[in-house]
């Protein structure tokens, strides 16, 4: 008891430090890439505090909805991270919910956030919302069979179960062929749903093409924050899910300090080096134009489909 | 469950093979001529990559050959034959398509299960390294050949046909631990003729029509 | 004969072809061109007699340790490669003479054309003696290759379109042969286990019946689609009329009587193998479905033609179709009446284009409306389309007639060959005694009003004597001959090759 305790704490504390930490390693990545010196890694760390300081301010057309937004999301991102093993196989809610419940905590936060775009009724938080609507419509079709296509391979549904059997290469490391379908799946969903190029820029406020960022135009002060946050969270859960998921590896198995630390250092070098990839990634492709975004998100539908057609034609 | 763990090595063809199919479906989903080039090329090593795996765990010598001759001409010489032919036509992405992006990657879906069906019963008598490399062989040859019909662009038809060859010469490498070497050589020389043929027709077809849009070939009918 | 006799004639025969290719890069003058080209097609054909002739004393021959093979069959498809290629090599001297001073092509083209020829002969007598099944799959495609150029020789538009079609089609049908080959391989390597001759027809002959059958199910589907496509079996056809028509007279002939042939040739050769493991219903069946269904489909194009060069070319798919039902029944008949087609395909085919190529020379059209009168115009070349047109029509006296006759005798009384149900006779034979005869008026109706009627004004009447003529003379001898009587060494050897295909 006093273990999952600790477990709990713990791990919402990596997550909420880590967390800005990766958004500023992609941004630094980025400006280097294109030969800026880009600010410090921890910019993000700044900028949380000076927004967390200032007064928000709300529209007054806005209903409950819109000052509520941010804690639902937030509260339910995190939600969301303690289900998923971050350095050590165990999750600390691990009785609470299995991935499924992952997917739909996720989609909470979503579906708070479009609402919020609309509350204000600015045209771009509406036009924000309905292309979230859009995206996010196909990303969740596509990112449940990716997870069932991995399910199936580890034999269960409880995310600490597949990272523990992937860990000590039982199940899934049999099956690449599924596995690999899946965990390709997996990234392009990643990049929908967190908002990355080339389906979403977060470094643009252009209103021709923003989605996220058009949402939360109308929150400012500690709010914004709150929702800046998450975003980041949401980034780094999806991240530690494919990192856990596909190459476990180093991952700590039982609560000893030892193998915690090692967890803890194999898990932030493996974020950082997918954060970098990211950066990379972002830096050499265009943003895809919005009805373009359905080709891609379909082509991660299908390959999702395949590991489960896979896995069941090869072992069915 | 009893979950068998079988040698890592033949885990590491499947996932080359797997890779190949993924690249694949890259190509069919990517419109844009000089990226379909790309992936191609990347096909090309990943194939290089999984001969070379076999080789080394089957201690078969002229598969390095094999893997050695796939860089050179598929992963080096054809793509740049073909983006020399992309730059000098100035097309640089394929507009319309006989069927749309989600479609044909739905077909190729289909098209991998047919290969799979067909291939299952085959599978359980040899002595392969791999369960699943002949089966995504047969698939990326269709694949291929479903690509081929699906696109118009000369550039598309030729690499359709070269995503073919790849997917053949990883079930000659997969299932029989590649073809005897005289074979290999010839096929490798035709495939390496064909693409320069190709890269001639292309630049010829373009001084006639103006286009490389194979639609435009429809001067002869009954 | 020793083995000494058989290894040169073997080495003539590849090297005949290969020097000439070479020669042809490097010589200069169409005349030095031409008598280059016809030492190598003599060559050719004295090589193949000594073949046969040792062929006729062993039963099979092997040179090269085992890299070469040659029995009846491929002495068969030597023998028409040999012809054909003689009679358009004799054709080619009046006929590429004309276009280049006619200005069609410049001079040095013709260094190409007949490197390219070469080049096509050679491919096509490796693809014939090859022991290996993947040196033949090679060979094959090196046809393909070669003859792409060949087919879009003029470069118009309509030859660009014509070279690429061809060269995108039968590199894919091919590629999937190229599949079928390596799941052979598969399976033979489980019994064999030696990696560099598991492919040879020689080993794969001996432990045939140990192989897996789905295996070679399989791979047969793949080899036959693949090969299929390069004979033109409906539906991968569609390249066929384009090249026929867009290609010289002369590389048209080659297509037609002999490319076609040995594609054929490839299929036989590993259907020999598939038999002695599945039942032989199994590639029976496969080869006269699809050869029935080409042969009627065909027989409707063929009524629906306007230009005489696409008419032919269907044609050809009928023929092809046909000699397909003539195998995939069987027997000693079918087999026999087969192979018998195949040759006289290959000449009648030959003699047809070397007439259409004399038409297109002074009409200046493929349409068939636009051409009138070829009795007064061109005596000779009227007379040789009569004679082919009749003979692809099967009309007696000609040769096709009698392996026509032979087929559907052997149809008749064994029937549609199936691996499920009962061979089924009646309505195959009705099939295809309707679609011959629909393909018969269809052919006559359109030659006829070619040949009779009253020449176009501006047209020049009148036909020169030329070497070109000679080829056409023989041929039109030759078909009406062998309907008559077979030279004694030919049946002989036509009825060896049949025997080899005949299966248990």
């Amino acid at each position: 008891m006093l273990d999952a305790f600790a477990l709990i704490v713990m791990q919402t504390a990596v997550l909420l430090v880590v967390a800005p930490l990766i958004v500023g390693l992609i941004r630094k990545v980025k400006a280097r890439l294109q030969c800026r010196r880009g600010a410090s890694v921890f910019q993000p760390y700044a900028d949380l505090v000076k927004l967390l300081r200032k007064q928000p301010v709300v529209s007054s057309t806005t209903s409950w909805i819109f000052t509520a937004t941010p804690y639902i999301l937030f509260a339910s991102t995190l939600a969301a991270g303690l289900l998923v093993p971050v350095f050590i196989s165990r999750t600390p809610l691990s009785l609470a919910g299995n991935i499924i419940a992952l997917v739909y905590l996720l989609a909470l936060g979503t579906f708070f956030l479009m609402l919020a775009g609309l509350d204000a009724g600015s045209s771009f938080g509406g036009m924000g919302s309905s292309r979230e609507a859009i995206v996010a419509s196909l990303t969740e079709p596509a990112m449940m069979l990716s997870i069932f296509a991995i399910a199936l391979t580890a034999g269960s549904t409880n995310l600490s179960t597949i990272v523990h059997k992937t860990a000590l290469l039982q199940g899934i490391v049999t099956d690449p062929s599924p596995h690999l379908m899946a965990f390709a799946a997996l990234v392009i969903v990643a990049i929908a749903e967190t908002g990355r190029v080339p389906v979403d820029n977060p470094a643009t406020h252009l209103e021709l093409t923003m989605i996220h960022e058009a949402m939360i135009l109308e929150y400012s002060g500690r709010y914004l924050a709150l929702v800046e946050w998450a975003a980041g969270l949401k980034l780094l859960v999806f991240l530690t899910l494919i990192v856990n998921v596909s190459a476990p590896w180093g991952i700590a198995t039982s609560m000893e300090p030892a193998a915690l630390g090692i967890g803890l250092a194999a898990y932030l070098v493996k974020v950082s080096g997918l954060a970098v990839f990211i950066g990379l990634l972002e830096s050499m492709f265009a943003k895809l134009r919005l009805f373009r975004v359905t080709d891609l998100l379909g082509t991660a539908f299908i390959l999702a489909l395949l590991g489960l057609i896979f896995f069941y034609v090869l072992r069915g | 469950m009893p979950l068998m763990t079988p040698p890592i090595g033949s885990q590491l063809v499947d996932l080359g093979s797997a890779l190949l199919l993924l690249t694949c479906f890259g190509i069919v989903a990517q419109r844009r001529l000089s990226a379909c080039v790309d992936l191609f090329a990347l096909q090309s090593v990943f194939l290089a990559l999984t001969a070379t795996l076999v080789a080394f765990l089957t201690g078969i010598h002229h598969i390095y050959v094999a893997a050695a001759l796939t860089i050179l001409i598929k992963a080096i010489v054809i793509p740049r034959i073909l983006k020399k032919v992309i730059e000098r036509l100035n097309v640089s992405r394929e507009l319309v398509m006989n069927i749309n992006v989600p479609a044909s990657l739905l077909i190729c879906g289909v098209l991998v299960m047919v290969a799979f069906l067909i291939t299952q019963p085959i599978i359980p008598f040899g002595h392969l390294l791999t369960r699943d490399s002949l089966a995504i062989a047969l698939a990326i040859v269709l694949i291929g050949f479903f690509t081929m019909i699906a696109r118009q662009k000369a550039v598309t038809q030729m690499i359709a046909f070269l995503v073919m060859e790849n997917g053949l010469f990883l079930g000659a490498t997969a299932a029989t631990y590649g073809m005897p070497l005289i074979v290999e050589l010839g096929v490798f020389f035709d495939v390496l003729v064909a693409a320069l043929i190709a890269g001639i027709y292309t630049n010829r077809l373009q001084d006639a029509f103006d286009s490389v849009d194979t639609t435009h070939l429809s001067e002869l009918k009954e | 004969m020793s083995d000494l006799t058989t290894t040169i004639a073997v080495s003539l025969l590849l090297l005949a072809p290969l020097v000439a290719g070479g020669l042809s890069l490097l010589l200069t003058g169409s005349r030095w061109l031409h008598v280059t080209n016809l030492t190598s097609i003599g060559t050719l054909v004295a090589a193949e007699v000594m073949i046969a002739r040792s062929v006729f004393a062993q039963g099979s021959i092997t040179a090269f340790g085992e890299i070469i093979y040659i029995d009846a069959l491929s002495s068969v498809i030597l023998f028409i490669i040999g012809m054909v290629g003689l009679a358009c090599s004799l054709y080619m001297r009046s006929y590429m003479d004309e276009q280049v001073a006619r200005g069609v092509i410049a001079p040095k083209r013709l260094n190409l054309f007949f490197f390219l020829f070469h080049m096509f002969l050679l491919a096509m007598v490796v693809a014939t003696v090859a022991n290996s099944l993947g040196v033949q799959w090679v060979a094959i495609e090196a046809t393909t290759l070669t003859t792409t150029f060949l087919i879009a020789f003029w470069r118009r538009r309509e030859s660009l379109e014509a070279g690429w079609k061809y060269l995108i089609l039968c590199s894919v049908g091919i590629s999937l042969a190229l599949f079928g080959v390596v799941l052979m391989y598969y399976s033979s390597l489980r019994v064999l286990g030696d990696v560099s001759s598991a492919l040879n027809i020689t080993q794969l002959q001996q432990v045939a019946g140990q192989l897996d059958p789905h295996i070679l199910k399989l791979a047969f589907v793949f080899l036959f689609v693949g090969y299929g496509t390069k004979v033109g079996l409906v539906p991968m056809h569609s390249w066929l009329p384009d090249a026929y028509t867009e290609a010289p007279a002369p590389v048209a002939a080659m297509l037609a009587g002999v490319l076609e042939t040995v594609a054929v040739y490839a299929i036989l050769r590993c259907r020999g193998i598939v038999d002695q493991a599945v039942s032989p219903d199994f590639t029976g069946g496969l080869l006269a479905v699809f050869g029935l269904v080409s042969f009627a489909l065909a027989a409707f194009f063929i009524l629906l033609q306007h230009n005489y060069k696409r008419l032919f070319a269907y044609s050809s798919i009928e023929h092809m179709g046909l000699a397909m039902v003539g195998f995939g029944v069987g027997g000693p008949i079918g087999n026999f009446g087969g192979l018998f087609h195949l040759v006289n395909h290959a000449f009648a085919k030959s003699l047809a284009f070397f007439a259409a190529g004399n038409i297109h020379r002074r009409f200046k059209t493929v349409e068939i409306d636009q051409v009138r009168g070829l009795t007064t115009v061109l005596p000779w070349s009227a007379l040789a389309l009569l004679i082919a047109g009749l003979a692809l029509a099967a009309l007696p006296p000609f040769a096709l007639f009698t392996s026509e006759m032979q087929i559907i005798t052997a149809l008749g009384s064994s029937g549609l060959p199936s691996e499920w149900t009962q061979p089924r006779t009646g309505l195959p034979i009705v099939v295809l005694l309707l679609c011959s005869l629909i393909a018969f008026g269809g052919l006559l109706h359109r030659i006829t009003s070619m040949v009779w009627g009253v020449a176009p004004g501006h047209i020049v009447p009148g036909e020169q004597w030329s070497v070109g003529h000679v080829p056409i003379i023989l041929l039109g001898a030759v078909l009406v001959g062998f309907c008559w009587a077979l030279p004694p060494p030919l049946q002989q050897l036509f009825e060896a090759a049949s025997t080899l295909l005949v299966n248990r």
